[in-house]
């Protein structure tokens, strides 16, 4: 019984499965076929061993990461900085999103958006020298144009690490809001707007209609993309805290995160085992928070969890 | 009902499309792939040529290589039954990818490697060639001679450096016109200490507000202090502070001779002599210096440096060496045969034959005569009327012997004569073939390498006081286990003296 059961179901979904299967095969290819190489994270590679064959050395490529003085530092760094992108970059995001909702008419709406997309387009490079332009010591803009005029003293940017968790934070989300925002977006065109005809009937200001509505009906979004992005606690964007403190020493307490290290450390060895070391120990990291993230929410609102 | 099925004819035909398109595709590459290996088999059989690819990088250009190499072909074919094929990547695209190919997954018979052999014998990627050289390469033993054990690790011969300049201290290159016009030529010419470059730097700074009078030589891809009157034994945990003589591995950011020229720099950063922004510095002295907007630098200098950077900088440069030129630990250029490649004696053999063959060094430096150079009439190479450097389709550059091969219109005409005679004469450090293996302190040295990132760029361009920041850096690369790095290397030293 239950497996003619199961056979009527997978005649009635197969129209699904099919259309999912080039996403299927997409991931199978790009995602799960090269886990096979986790298994470098274990050993001494080399050439002539290939991935399979090379010397088992245990969990000795794993040492380095929390050996040092400044594990401590880079782990702090990462988790902080990850947690403050969740929180504003959400808030940021949706007040954005709700704004541009807001506008009449479409060709301000699109002339906006495409203006707060545009920096997602730009590399991370060519990022580092638009921030450079703006803070460098002797041609930079701040120096030259702002306190040079009004008489203070000029700052070295590059060399004071207090300004750049606030540079830091404005520039990924001067980046980030755009891409960010048009999921938010396209939920809230897609709410009811009954919804807010009522309201506003019952005399309900935006204000209101924003607590009470749009952000509730955003709940399931927001929960969605910020269990995604626990999951990524453990990374960082190696190009924003790199590329953008233009590698500056003096900034490193402020700068270093896991991923920056990794590459500090290992660009001079090419270390295969060290470096795949590093992104297993991310990877299972942020699978377990996901995984604790997604229970917690499930306990809280069971319908809001993703799985 | 009916829209449910249409939809599945649908999706099941755009499914299909879509693995049809993967499956042509891959068969096409794979009928073409036994093509080839057909061809190859059956002109073996013939006249048993072996085929080998070999990876550089350049800083020139490299459309026409495959016309290039037909050309090469036509001499390596004959005299060694070797048919070559180069595949040149530019700088930058090289640095990115050189990682991969060590890994050992391109088909590649033979590797550039710029940056020393360490990593590719470290991990496995190095052909041991120490027989193959002995039988395949003795007139690659007869150019080198001992330098040819900067290609060795523990009696092992892993790597041919290349034939250039290996004797080379810390010297100022700097623009000769602005010092002669200041009156200062004699004052540079006789300025050997850091410190003795002050006066000359505050004449420049006033005479040429515009100019910055110090930049760091290569931005901040290397530390101001990298080419130091010391020799680093392959990274700077640990060096020979005498190389001629020293059996000692010390730790050269203790030295005086470190803490003086790092106050050195931090006076001059004070007096406005550097940049503000010098610890972040993007551009190279030579962009710099092009552009009017540099006075000088520290580097790696050598007899020939002043007349490198003039045609490189287009200005006329001079370089004051800091002390004697010495034969270092090892050359960073090399060529290594990859450990899984099919066809070892055929790589050396060709390594040989480029080494020796002048028509051989030639095409594959500057092309063909008459259409990528021609000679003028001092018998030295310049690119053909109307073409230019940007213009060119094929001026590779690289080689493997600076003196293989013509000569060309910008180079010293007596820079053969000169390479070999400092290369025979010169002072050689004592450690010259020594290589430091790293497997048994990779932890320290990530760690180091970190603690260097933070601190080093920050005191040698001066921009920390070293009066509080060089004891910090000091503790904190002892916290990371620099001792037990040294250890290491002067256990490894001893006992390549000791061979």
């Amino acid at each position: 019984m239950s497996k003619s059961n199961a056979f009527v179901k997978l005649k009635k979904f197969l129209p699904f499965y099919v259309m999912a299967l080039p996403g299927i095969i997409y991931f199978f290819i790009n995602s799960y076929i090269p886990m096979g190489g986790l298994i470098l994270a274990f050993e001494k590679y080399t050439v002539k061993g290939g991935i399979f064959g090379s010397q088992k050395v245990g969990l000795s490529n794993f040492k380095f990461l929390f050996s040092s003085a400044d594990a401590w530092l880079m782990t702090r760094n990462t988790i902080v900085y990850n947690l403050i992108f969740i929180i504003l970059g959400t808030v940021v995001s949706i007040v954005v999103a709700y704004l541009l909702h807001e506008l009449k008419g479409n060709l301000p709406r699109k002339l906006y958006q495409t203006t707060i997309l545009f920096p997602s387009l730009l590399s991370i490079i060519i990022v580092s020298y638009l921030v450079n332009a703006v803070l460098a010591g002797d041609t930079g803009f701040i120096n030259n144009n702002i306190l040079i005029p009004m008489g203070l003293e000029p700052i070295s940017f590059y060399s004071e690490s207090k300004y750049w968790p606030f540079i830091l934070v404005f520039v990924h989300l001067w980046q980030m809001t755009g891409t960010n925002c048009i999921l938010y977006l396209a939920n809230m065109s897609a709410i009811d707007p009954g919804l807010y005809e009522a309201a506003s009937l019952d005399g309900a200001s935006r204000w209101h209609t924003f607590i009470h509505i749009t952000i509730p009906c955003l709940i399931p979004t927001i929960i969605t993309l910020t269990i995604l992005a626990v999951g990524k606690i453990f990374n960082s964007d190696f190009g924003l805290f790199y590329q953008v403190p233009m590698n500056s020493g003096a900034l490193i307490n402020v700068t270093q995160t896991i991923d920056t290290y990794v590459y500090r450390g290992l660009m001079n060895t090419a270390n295969m085992g060290m470096s795949a070391a590093a992104c297993f120990y991310q990877s299972v990291v942020g699978f377990i928070l996901v995984m604790i993230t997604n229970h917690l929410v499930k306990k809280i609102s069971k319908e809001n969890a993703m799985f | 009902m009916k829209k449910k099925a249409l939809s599945l004819i649908l999706t099941t035909a755009m499914a299909a499309s879509l693995l049809t398109g993967c499956g042509s595709t891959s068969t096409k590459d794979t009928s073409e792939s036994s093509s080839s290996e057909t061809k190859e088999t059956s002109a073996e059989e013939s006249k048993e040529v072996e085929k080998i690819k070999i990876f550089v990088p350049t800083g020139g250009k490299a459309d026409d290589i495959e016309e290039v190499m037909a050309a090469v072909n036509e001499i390596t074919v004959p005299e060694i039954g070797v048919e070559v094929e180069f595949k040149a990547y530019e700088f930058g695209q090289w640095f990115q990818q050189y990682s991969l190919f060590l890994s050992g997954t391109e088909d590649v018979d033979i590797l550039a490697n710029y940056g020393g052999y360490l990593n590719a014998v470290s991990q496995g990627a190095a052909y041991d060639m120490t027989d193959l050289i002995q039988e395949y390469g003795q007139d690659i033993i007869e150019r080198e001679g001992e330098y040819l054990k900067s290609g060795e690790i523990d009696g092992r011969q892993y790597a041919v450096p290349i034939y250039a300049g290996y004797s080379w201290t810390m010297g100022m290159i700097y623009r000769k016109d602005i010092v002669d016009e200041l009156g200062l030529t004699e004052a540079a010419e006789k300025a050997t200490k850091l410190e003795d470059w002050e006066p000359i730097l505050a004449a420049v700074k006033e005479a040429y507000p515009d100019m910055t009078p110090y930049v760091l030589n290569n931005g901040t891809t290397a530390p101001n202090f990298k080419y130091g009157t010391w020799d680093d034994l392959g990274n700077f945990y640990g060096v020979l502070m005498d190389p001629t003589s020293d059996k000692e591995v010390t730790n050269v950011f203790e030295s005086d001779q470190y803490a003086h020229l790092c106050s050195v720099m931090h006076d001059w950063y004070n007096k406005g002599y550097c940049d503000k922004d010098i610890q972040t510095q993007t551009d190279s002295f030579t962009v710099l210096t092009k552009n009017d907007a540099a006075f000088c630098t520290l580097g790696q200098a050598d007899f020939n440096t002043a007349f490198y950077q003039s045609t490189t900088c287009n200005k006329p440069m001079g370089v004051t060496l800091f002390g004697d030129q010495v034969a270092r630990t090892y050359n960073n250029v090399c060529y290594t045969i990859m450990s899984n490649t099919e066809h070892p004696e055929a790589a050396m053999k060709f390594l040989n034959l480029w080494m020796s063959n002048k028509d051989v060094g030639t095409l594959i430096s500057y092309g063909i005569e008459g259409k990528h150079y021609v000679l003028d009439e001092n018998g030295m190479g310049k690119y053909p009327d109307g073409v230019d450097a940007g213009s060119s389709t094929y001026h590779l550059g690289s080689n493997i012997s600076n003196i293989n091969r013509i000569l060309w219109e910008t180079e010293n005409p007596d820079y053969p004569e000169l390479l070999v005679e400092h290369n025979s004469n010169d002072k050689k450090s004592i450690a010259l073939g020594f290589s430091f293996d790293t497997a048994n302190v990779t932890n320290e040295i990530t760690q180091l390498d970190n603690v260097c990132s933070k601190y080093q760029a920050g005191l040698e361009t001066g921009t920390l006081d070293p009066e509080q920041y060089l004891p910090e850096f000091i503790s904190a690369l002892k916290d990371a286990g620099l001792d037990k790095v040294i250890a290491e290397k002067q256990a490894q030293l001893d006992a390549f003296l000791a061979q």
